[in-house]
């Protein structure tokens, strides 16, 4: 497995935890099994999952937290948007398995697909391929283990050995009343770690016309 | 010519032998048949030797995709698109061995962030001095602070997680330089890459790429192998489109439409014929003269195969029709012995002169094939010398006494040379002026003739084929059309050196960014000196003010002072060289064995480049390619054999004028006589020449050996002409000049209906060279005798 692999199955289990949002965890649903159907069932329930988000990187390259905020749509059966807002406008929308990113910096907005781009590709289809909650695959590369029961929080371990040499684990927490996901943390064997956290988020909520095309530069 | 009236007279009842000799001759062939290996290929009719165009013919067959076997998968529309590269994989899996060997439907997989590490590390090599240019711009605070702020965008993205070491080593992206590099050793020029599969730059089209041990030139493997791609190409869905592009197709086309080509050839050539011999001998008596070429066949090709391992397919079948003219001197031994009331041995002492001289003036002809460069035509040369040789030796020896006595030579009345312009005066004066009109008409139109070296136009292309390459080319690329510059060496230094200089003209000429070339990325020891030299020069000058920059516009980015230590500390570095073994760790093992190939005598290096006539033309100057360097262009050989048909053309013919002009004298011995005697065989070439260019056609390797026919059938139908006019018996010669070549043109004629080009083209030559041949023969030459005298 390459590295790119292992970004893919971050965003899995990213995404994995928002639509377990759609369904509100019981206090004593503390099984893996049991969150795992949960997560099965909550996706089958899933048509659309907006939600804005702020991230923190902690990278040994900065001298200080780079913190930047953002928004995620995703409408069945393929379309999904991936997008920075400050401090650096840039993202990727994907339609199938054709897509589009742009960067404000470079100005350019640029057409990809799943099959020609090695990274953005892969990312995007393995997160629509989620969507269509495929748990069996997601197991077969992390281990996985409940970290706390309240709120629940869910740490996943890569299997692969070329991931494992870049990603330490992923630790994934669930809102204590809300029962959905409020926090993914990346920790990276370098020391450096990224953390996710998730707000407003809005399921089968009416996805506005134009929410997978590309700003104009 | 008396020999050949004893020879009678002591054969005369000696009959017992001759079936005797038929028999052995016949049994020797059969048995022969049964050893000979016949050649059921094309390859005999390509040039051999020393020549350029025999040298550059191999090379052309080294040129990539050349001998591959290309595969192009086309969707119906973007919809059924997104099927591709699931189709590609089946059809991949489902191609059989032996049939495709090695299929390939993308690059090989490789390890993205090794390639990165690895190019980062040999960026002082990569570096020419235009790069540095380039990059001293690059390198004042606003071209920093762009390419700071991209790398800020890429780590917050998603893919940040991967692309953190490769901004600490190079913040200002040198490595975009290294991939440009790498872009030219692709040879496809619009790929992408989908799903590890070749895509077009539309998305729609996919590609896979097989070598096949089938040789090119072999009908009965491209069948099987076609077969094979037809079996395996039915797992596609209805929407999805495969395409097979080979040699393999257009050899099988070629063998079919031939097959095809002769099953109506030889029924309407042969009930042409039959109905012929019917109207004008309408004799039993007269199927000796009908067997006589099918003898001449079969002694030809015992002589041929004593001589050669293998013969040639083409050979035997051409020779066969050359040899059908061999019935010309069955028909006037025919037509002259035929008659009740004169003596036969004094006939045929009249009629052998003739004969033999028409056999040794077509002899003449062919026997200038001996000196072609084509290995087939040198054999055809030698079989239809030995078929000629037996067909007069059969007419002269054998034939007679098979020849019954006849009540009266049927329509005797068309030996008319003494009636005919006796009775109608004036006619000698309308004959005279349609044949100046019909020479001069000719003489207006020969310069507009042009020569054909396109070896393609040659053969059978169908049109699916051709809009399957035409389709090929528009979605991916000029891929199989390049010309190449070939350089040699048993040194790989001095080799890569040589390659050096052809990529430098290359630039010079601006042509570097369509070429495809291993230069870029392998270089010799020298230029590898010269580039860390210069490398190291530009960074001791640039590091200091580099690093303060990044440091100072960085921090306004929140990058920390260390941030981009690796990228300095490695400026300094040692590159490790570049070598064959790393572009395979590369994954570009499959793109190097195109360019580069290792044989018993060294190494050779291929570049490939645009084939455009004013860049070949430029680039064959003197001085401007090293002397090492041999270019070849699919356009610049066409050129070249169209010369080299030129070249032949004038030579055999040449030569076989002379040679014909000396028999003529010898037989004649006057100069009247001899010109008289030519005129057929010349009319006819002017008129088959002027009458190609008034058609649009241009003049072919066919037409070469097709003229050579009617020069032999012409000057055949002069001798006897000229010599009915001095024999003072009656030869029936009118009688059979126009019956064999009536013969000539209803079995030539009748491949102007072939499909196949070639045919066709042999088929428009005679019928147009004995049109004129034949009429000047019975008509002009009586018509201007008698003025003459």
């Amino acid at each position: 497995m390459t590295g790119f692999t292992g970004i893919k199955r971050i965003f899995l289990f990213l995404l994995a935890g928002l639509f377990l949002a759609a369904t509100p965890l019981a206090a004593d649903d503390s099984e893996l099994d049991i969150i795992l159907a949960q997560l099965k069932a909550a996706a089958a329930q899933v048509q659309t999952l907006q939600s804005s988000f702020v991230q923190e990187k902690n990278l040994e390259m900065f001298d200080h937290r780079l913190i930047s905020t953002g928004a995620m749509i995703y409408a069945e059966p393929d379309q999904l948007r991936w997008e920075l807002l400050s401090p650096v406008a840039s993202g990727f929308a994907l339609r199938g398995e054709q897509g589009v990113r742009w960067s404000a910096v470079s100005g350019q907005v640029q057409r990809f697909s799943i099959g020609s781009d090695p990274l953005m590709g892969v990312v995007a289809q393995q997160l629509l391929a989620w969507a269509r909650v495929d748990l069996e695959w997601l197991e077969q590369g992390y281990g996985m283990e409940v970290i706390d029961n309240e709120p629940i929080v869910l740490r996943l371990t890569p299997l692969d050995t070329a991931e494992a040499e870049l990603v330490n684990y992923i630790q994934v927490t669930f809102a204590p009343l809300q029962g959905h996901v409020s926090d993914v943390l990346v920790m990276e064997q370098s020391g450096d770690s990224t953390r996710l956290r998730f707000e407003d988020v809005r399921i089968n909520d009416r996805v506005a016309a134009g929410a997978f095309v590309p700003p104009e530069y | 010519m008396r020999f050949f009236s004893r020879c009678y007279t002591y054969l005369q009842e000696r009959r017992g032998w001759l079936v005797l000799l038929l028999l052995v001759l016949l049994l020797v062939s059969f048995w022969n048949l049964t050893r000979v290996d016949i050649e059921d290929n094309i390859s005999s009719m390509l040039p051999d030797g020393d020549s350029r165009v025999a040298r550059d013919f191999q090379l052309l067959q080294q040129a990539p995709f050349a001998r591959k076997v290309v595969i192009h998968l086309r969707a119906d529309n973007e919809e059924q698109a997104v099927l591709l590269n699931s189709a590609t994989e089946e059809l991949h899996e489902r191609l059989p061995e032996p049939w495709f060997v090695n299929p390939i439907s993308g690059p090989s997989r490789v390890n993205p962030q090794r390639l990165m590490s690895d190019l980062l590390e040999v960026l002082p090599l990569l570096f020419d001095a235009g790069d540095l240019e380039q990059l001293e711009r690059r390198l004042d605070d606003e071209g920093i602070s762009a390419a700071l702020a991209e790398n800020l965008s890429e780590l917050l993205q998603p893919q940040g997680l991967f692309v953190k070491e490769r901004i600490s080593r190079d913040p200002l992206s040198l490595y975009l330089v290294a991939l440009d590099k790498l872009q030219h050793l692709n040879p496809l020029p619009d790929v992408r890459i989908e799903g590890d599969h070749f895509s077009s730059s539309d998305g729609l089209s996919r590609l896979i790429l097989a070598d096949t041990p089938v040789a090119i030139t072999d009908a009965a493997g491209a069948e099987q192998l076609l077969a094979a791609f037809e079996q395996a190409r039915r797992v596609l869905p209805p929407d999805i489109s495969a395409a097979l592009i080979s040699g393999h197709a257009y050899t099988l086309a070629n063998a079919d439409v031939i097959k095809t080509d002769m099953q109506v050839l030889l029924l309407v050539s042969g009930g042409g014929l039959l109905l012929l011999f019917v109207l004008m001998i309408g004799r039993l008596r007269a199927v000796p003269v009908l067997l006589l070429p099918f003898f001449s066949m079969i002694t030809a090709l015992l002589v041929v195969s004593l001589f050669a391992d293998q013969v040639s397919g083409i050979t035997i079948g051409f020779g066969a029709v050359v040899l059908g003219i061999t019935i010309d001197f069955a028909l006037h031994v025919y037509f002259a012995l035929a008659r009740r009331s004169l003596d036969r041995s004094e006939m045929l002492r009249l009629v052998a002169r003739p004969v033999l001289f028409g056999g040794l003036t077509t002899l003449a002809a062919f026997s200038v094939l001996a000196l072609s460069d084509l290995p087939g035509q040198r054999q055809l040369g030698l079989f239809a010398g030995a078929g000629i040789v037996a067909a007069v030796l059969l007419a002269l020896l054998v034939l007679p006494h098979f020849i019954p006595r006849a009540a009266a030579v049927p329509g005797a009345r068309l030996n008319g040379k003494r009636a005919l312009m006796v009775r109608f005066p004036r006619l000698r004066y309308v004959v005279i002026l349609l044949w100046i009109v019909l020479c001069g008409t000719s003489l207006v139109y020969l310069p507009q003739l042009s020569l054909s070296g396109e070896l393609r136009q040659l053969g059978y292309l169908p049109d699916q084929l051709q809009q399957a390459e035409a389709e090929l080319g528009r979605v991916w690329g000029d891929v199989r059309g390049r010309a190449m510059i070939f350089i040699g060496d048993n040194d790989m230094d001095r080799l890569l050196r040589q390659n050096e200089q052809v990529w430098q003209a290359l630039g010079d000429r601006h042509l570097q960014e369509e070429a495809v070339s291993l230069a870029p990325l392998l270089m010799s020891e020298r230029t590898s000196r010269e580039r860390i030299a210069r490398w190291q020069e530009f960074w001791q000058h640039h590091q200091p003010p580099t690093t303060e920059r990044l440091r100072d516009i960085g921090a306004g980015y929140g990058f920390s002072a260390r941030a981009f230590t690796p990228f300095a500390d490695g400026l300094d570095r040692i590159p490790p060289p570049i070598d064959l073994r790393m572009l395979n760790e590369w994954g570009m093992g499959g793109l190097v064995d195109t360019l580069f190939q290792e044989h018993e005598d060294g190494y050779r290096m291929i570049t490939l480049l645009p084939d455009r006539p004013e860049e070949i033309t430029w680039l064959l100057q003197d001085g401007v390619l090293p002397e090492e360097a041999t270019l070849v262009s699919q356009s610049l050989f066409a050129d070249q054999l169209a010369q080299e048909i030129a070249a032949d053309f004038y030579r055999f013919m040449g030569l076989a004028g002379v040679v014909v002009v000396v028999l003529l004298g010898v037989l004649f011995r006057r100069v009247t006589d001899v010109l008289l005697a030519l005129l057929p065989a010349l009319t006819g070439l002017l008129v088959l020449l002027g009458g190609m260019a008034l058609l649009g056609l241009e003049l072919n390797l066919f037409n070469l050996i097709a003229s050579l026919l009617i020069i032999g059938l012409g000057v055949d139908y002069g001798i006897f002409m000229v010599c009915h006019g001095h024999s003072k018996e009656d030869l029936s010669s009118v009688r059979a000049v126009l019956v064999s070549g009536l013969s000539t043109l209803i079995g030539f004629g009748a491949l102007t209906l072939a499909q196949h080009p070639a045919l066709f083209s042999i088929g428009l030559t005679l019928l147009l060279g004995i049109s004129a041949a034949m009429p000047t023969a019975i008509l002009v030459i009586p018509a201007l005798r008698r003025q003459l005298s």
